[in-house]
């Protein structure tokens, strides 16, 4: 009878648990949708910001994310490529293995604010780059250039040994096996791994809030060098005048479309996926 | 034409390597130099506790306080429900629903923090206030709530997959004993995912401290440590609060910004310490030299449930 009690009261827990998470859950995403939808209108996405955000629409704040975090995808893409291509077909001791993983995973540890602060530094004072779209673009490439290595690594690193032997045994060279063998089957992959990335640093405030941004003001930057605004440090701005009923709404309304776009990346990483499997799982 | 190219492509490989590596490096260093003034300036009066530029105190330990107070608060909160959960989610519910559920968890994990930071502004500080008769609902507890509401999908979904990798036959084999369920789980389950789950937690635990805008939205920021201590219905400050609200008042160069910088260090040592060990568990176990090391990553668990990795 005791340890019949007992697995029921395991049970009993267990249910509660994850019924609280749920609850937790529905009411996360019921307020995110909630107010979200209620704040939606066919202006608040097309017309510029206004009086610091409290009125107007997003349009600069979703055109400035998305030029951000494509900049970024730009930038991080191919060093991502070359060094999975490095993990994978030059480093041959498991002992250095090791050691790049450290580094991989090391840097995808580091809290974001660390790379604002870092951008801060190195890019807008030590350079003297100023805040600019460029800037921001560099710091948000590095912020994901772990993710998309690591998934390139493992999709280049998952093409069968025979396939790299034929090639060669064809009089192919190490960079044409690369070329014609390695980089299409691992493409996908890294493309996989892009949009991870790209659904992850498209919300990332931190990083860029010293460095890329500027509060509302900003329009459609001229060149590189120019801030932007991006959704998620108008969110900030909009957060912190909170006592605001106007702001606020606004600030539902921009959350909304930010999760829009993480989901649109992170669903169309799962599309990728589904549409062009890679040879080792076929 | 075709050695050529061999060298062109060696050179592009190698660069990008040397570009993955050195931002690595350059980021510790330069957070290295930077602090330097005010570790030669200040020395140990930076593990004082009073902050105050224009007297030149420059204390943290109010703010390694409050980044550990709202660390260990959302880690107490959300280990025992996220095992719970997990346990839940592995073990009692069907396959087809365990999908769902990961997937919804997933979605959540990807939830950008200003999200967080604006619902605890518009929602948990009201509820804190309310429900303890606060001036302001902007504490160090609302802090830590939120923060274990961040943490939880994490926990969940790492632990959950640490009890999912158990062969099957154990269980099998525990139940052909005549075992409940209650008996499995925590004889069989738990020990043997036991070295997973601590992973999970060490890695809660890295997001946890890194933690920015949600925190730094909600922790009323006032840079002292509370009267009493345990008093955690106060304003707080943590690290990373501090820096998203003070550095760019402070001027570049100056002492002031250099103890924010030696602050951003501190953090940045204790995360990477922390992610480096969650990592490395498995690679003590089997001696690190020679044998791969199975790396233990949310990021990388996501994209091997997405990609399709193998080990």
């Amino acid at each position: 009878m005791n340890r019949k009690l007992k697995n029921r009261i395991f049970g009993g827990i267990a249910y509660a648990a994850v019924l609280f998470c749920a609850a937790i859950l529905f009411f996360l995403f019921g307020v995110i949708i909630w107010k979200g939808i209620s704040a939606m209108s066919f202006d608040f996405i097309f017309i510029p910001a206004k009086n610091f955000g409290a009125e107007g629409g997003i349009l600069y704040q979703i055109l400035g994310s998305i030029l951000l975090v494509i900049t970024a995808a730009a930038i991080s893409f191919p060093i991502a490529i070359g060094t999975a291509i490095f993990k994978s077909e030059y480093i041959k001791s498991g002992k250095w293995q090791n050691i790049s993983n450290i580094f991989i995973y090391g840097l995808n540890g580091i809290p974001s604010i660390i790379f604002g602060i870092f951008g801060l530094i190195f890019f807008v004072n030590f350079l003297g780059t100023g805040i600019s779209w460029f800037v921001g673009a560099i710091i948000l490439a590095m912020t994901i250039l772990p993710t998309i290595t690591m998934s390139a690594y493992q999709s280049i690193n998952s093409v069968p040994i025979s396939y790299r032997e034929s090639s060669a045994a064809l009089g192919l060279d190490k960079w044409q096996v690369i070329i014609k063998v390695l980089l299409p089957q691992g493409f996908s992959g890294a493309i996989t791994g892009l949009l991870i990335g790209l659904a992850r640093a498209v919300g990332e405030t931190a990083p860029i809030m010293f460095i890329a941004t500027a509060f509302s003001g900003a329009g459609v930057p001229g060149s590189l060098l120019e801030p932007v605004s991006a959704l998620p440090t108008h969110i900030l701005a909009l957060a912190q005048q909170a006592t605001n009923p106007a702001a606020l709404q606004n600030a539902w309304g921009a959350s909304f479309v930010l999760v829009i776009l993480v989901i649109l990346f992170s669903t169309s990483a799962l599309m990728v996926r589904v549409k062009y499997k890679n040879i080792a799982q076929r | 034409m075709s050695t050529l190219n061999n060298k062109i492509g060696k050179g592009y490989i190698i660069a990008s390597t040397a570009i993955s590596a050195t931002t690595a490096l350059l980021i510790v260093i330069v957070l290295l130099l930077n602090s330097w003034d005010a570790i030669s300036d200040i020395g140990w009066q930076l593990f004082s506790l009073k902050w105050h530029p224009p007297a030149r105190q420059f204390g943290i330990l109010p703010m390694l306080f409050g980044t550990m107070s709202v660390t260990l608060i959302a880690l107490f909160l959300a280990v025992p429900l996220g095992i719970a959960t997990a346990i839940f989610t592995s073990e009692i519910l069907p396959g087809k629903y365990r999908f769902i559920l990961k997937s919804l968890l997933e979605l959540l994990a990807g939830i950008p923090s200003i999200i967080y930071g604006l619902i605890g502004i518009a929602f948990f500080s009201i509820w804190i206030q309310k429900l303890y008769g606060l001036q302001s609902g902007r504490t160090i507890f609302t802090a830590g709530i939120l923060l274990a509401i961040m943490i939880l999908p994490t926990i969940i979904t790492l632990v959950d997959d640490a009890l999912h990798h158990v062969p099957k036959k154990y269980r099998e084999a525990a139940k052909g004993l005549g075992l409940y369920k209650y008996e499995v789980v925590k004889n069989m389950l738990l020990p043997i995912a036991k070295p997973d789950i601590l992973g999970a937690v060490l890695l809660a635990l890295g997001r946890a401290l890194g933690e920015t805008m949600a925190v730094m939205l909600v922790i009323g920021s006032i840079d002292k440590i509370p009267k009493p201590f345990f008093n955690w219905l106060s304003p707080g400050q943590t690290i990373t609060s501090k820096l998203g609200r003070e550095i760019a008042e402070s001027s570049f160069g100056s002492v002031h910004f250099s103890a924010m910088i030696f602050m951003g260090l501190i953090l940045l040592l204790i995360v990477l310490s922390l992610t480096i060990a969650a990592q490395l568990r498995a690679c003590w176990e089997f001696g690190f030299r020679g044998k791969k090391c199975l790396f233990f990553d949310e990021t990388r668990r996501k994209i091997r449930s997405i990609v399709g990795l193998r080990d």
